[in-house]
């Protein structure tokens, strides 16, 4: 990509035999993204073929699978959003370049030394072993010592997926590489580099371009400007690794609405229509996955409108319930999968339990408790006409000679 | 305990009304509250759903009302008597009530033989019923918190993010619907575990002597 990302974007375009009507209609999607009118897709064209020079723009990896870079890089034929991101010039991609070495860490110092610069972070960032969970380059240099150094002077940070909003998937019950995300860990080390939060696992490359269209069109690069003219969601965040209490910023156009509002199968959710078995009948005619623990109702994304795969499907549609890869804490908040509610970890000899069971454990006791005290009332000869009463009450028994009485 | 008249004057006609729409109410909210935890049969959710919502709009209503009339309402002070007095003091602690905690419970547990003096409810019981009224307040906060419509206000955007997200608020929700049912339970053996003179002026209004 780096090395491809050269020339006017028009010619790239043209190059690829991207028509402008596609262009133009690529651009309408991403103004749905960003909440604006589809009007406004001359708009999106113009700023992206009128910058007049690429944006500088490091991919940092954190603790992560690379799934996000599989996620945006595994094109079998350039698209839209592919010859959209040729235009952030990547000097740094550890997954993809062909640099590597001196030369490539070299990259890295050069960019923060000039400026002017986003950073692309994927991954969790991991704390744990005082840092040396993730170490890479430099014999000892932590995955922490990169990020301190890159976010530092960028412009803002782009934390791609779900680990590297608040550690996603890597920090998972019991989290032994003490993973977090960006957010977190950036507010503890005091550096106050704006950072936009695109979760999901992996990121949907659609929603970086929408990012970087916004900072272009609507904020000419301009990032304090960027923050305030798009509509943001905060979520508010206590993070257990780095004790802060973070606002993480997400765009609203793409994470304001849950997965089930918007949700292809939600007509038969509301008649009653629910998968039982995966791969059945009912799985194939649309039915609702619901019953087989789709977690749409609790995940804000907006999955279902944007899609993967350049369109073509999504999670949901292809038949598999979401598992709320887009919520924060996700894998403890929503496992098992299969099921509708997450366990709850109780540890020790109980271990992970579901809430349902719980419930019914409570209920079933409590009847039982009631059924054995209705027989001890029998048996105490209580049932019937009740007890025989006190004439005054202990407190008074014990007390009222010496001090008259309970007034 | 048990061996006394019950009159009118314990629960008026009012409070019988409202009493039935709570158990009406809280038979569909459970209910319904299962069927959309799971739904246990195919065609109901979107019935389930609105007799959800319903039922607990008219169970909020019910129960403000419920508080304002005691302010209002008179009912008697003690069991088995047709003296009466404004229906809030009888519902909150009396003089008769203090002191009595422990010992309600040793009654209960069989540590004494003897029943407990009390006002027309025994500690236990006020504790339970004073209990019920935040308790269902905050039940319908947990549900509007993850209510579509409703969750992106800030004061339930704010619960929501205190509690780590929608997944946690519906199982708070979920053991909430628990802790209704299991009151259920306790109030209706307790209220008929000596006879069955409690139910017959509460549903039929119809007075016992003994």
């Amino acid at each position: 990509m780096a090395q491809e990302a050269h020339g006017a974007l028009h010619d790239l375009l043209e190059v690829r035999g991207v028509t402008r009507r596609d262009f133009l209609k690529y651009c309408g999607s991403v103004a749905a993204m960003l909440g604006l009118s589809e009007t406004m897709a001359p708009q999106i064209a113009a700023a992206l073929e009128g910058a007049q020079k690429l944006l500088p723009a490091l991919w940092i990896n954190g603790g992560s699978c690379t799934g996000c870079t599989e996620s945006i890089a595994q094109v079998d034929s350039p698209d839209v959003a592919t010859i959209v991101l040729d235009y952030l010039s990547f000097e740094y991609f550890e997954t993809i370049m062909a640099t590597a070495g001196t030369q490539a860490e070299h990259n890295i110092t050069k960019r923060v030394e000039e400026g002017g610069y986003i950073v692309i972070y994927e991954g969790s960032v991991m704390t744990g072993f005082e840092g040396r969970a993730q170490t890479a380059g430099t014999p000892d240099k932590t995955g922490l010592a990169i990020l301190e150094e890159v976010a530092s002077n960028a412009l803002a940070v782009i934390a791609v997926g779900s680990c590297a909003v608040d550690g996603g998937w890597v920090k998972a019950h019991p989290n032994p590489a003490g993973a977090t995300g960006v957010a977190a860990w950036l507010q503890k080390q005091n550096i106050k580099t704006p950072v936009v939060n695109l979760p999901t696992c992996p990121v949907n490359p659609e929603w970086i371009v929408a990012m970087v269209v916004q900072l272009l069109l609507v904020a000419d690069r301009d990032v304090d400007k960027f923050v305030a003219a798009t509509k943001w969601v905060t979520r508010e965040y206590a993070d257990e690794v780095t004790d802060a209490s973070v606002s993480l910023l997400m765009p609203a156009g793409i994470y304001g609405q849950s997965i089930h509002d918007n949700c292809p199968r939600r007509g038969h959710f509301e008649n009653g229509e629910f998968v039982d078995v995966l791969g059945s009948e009912q799985e194939a005619m649309g039915y609702c996955l619901y019953k087989v623990g789709c977690k749409g109702p609790q995940t804000f994304t907006q999955c279902p409108v944007t899609r993967w795969n350049r369109r073509v499907s999504w999670c949901v549609e292809a038949g598999s319930p979401c598992i709320g890869c887009g919520g924060l804490n996700w894998v403890d908040n929503n496992a098992p999968f299969l099921m509708r509610m997450s366990d709850m970890q109780l540890g020790g000899a109980l271990g992970n339990v579901q809430p349902g069971t719980v419930g019914a454990v409570v209920g079933g006791v409590a009847a039982a408790a009631l059924v054995a005290h209705g027989l001890g009332m029998k048996a105490a000869g209580r049932v019937g006409d009740g007890p025989p009463m006190e004439t005054a009450k202990a407190y008074d028994r014990k007390r009222g000679a010496k001090k008259g009485g309970d007034k | 305990m048990s061996g006394h008249a019950h009159y009118r004057e314990a629960h008026p006609l009012v409070f019988v009304i409202t009493h039935y729409i709570n158990l009406i109410c809280m038979i569909m909210l459970a209910f319904s509250g299962f069927y959309i935890h799971f739904p246990f049969f195919n065609g109901f959710m979107g019935v389930a759903r609105g007799m959800h919502f319903v039922a607990m709009y008219v169970i909020i209503i019910n129960l403000t009302y419920r508080i304002i009339a005691a302010f209002f309402v008179k009912t008697a002070t003690q069991l088995g008597s047709r003296e009466v007095d404004t229906d809030i003091k009888n519902w909150l602690p009396q003089e008769e009530n203090k002191h009595q905690l422990f010992e309600t419970v040793k009654y209960y547990l069989f540590f004494r033989k003897e029943g407990v003096i009390s006002a027309k409810y025994g500690s236990l019981q006020k504790i339970a019923y004073l209990a019920t009224i935040p308790l269902t307040y905050l039940q319908a906060y947990t549900g509007f918190a993850i209510y579509g419509p409703t969750m992106n206000m800030g004061i339930f955007s704010g619960g929501l993010d205190m509690v780590g997200g929608p997944m946690n608020m519906r199982i708070i929700h979920y053991f909430m619907m628990w802790v209704f049912i299991v009151f259920t339970m306790i109030h209706a053996y307790l209220a008929n575990i000596y006879n069955l003179n409690p139910s017959k002026i509460i549903f039929l209004w119809k007075e016992t002597d003994h």
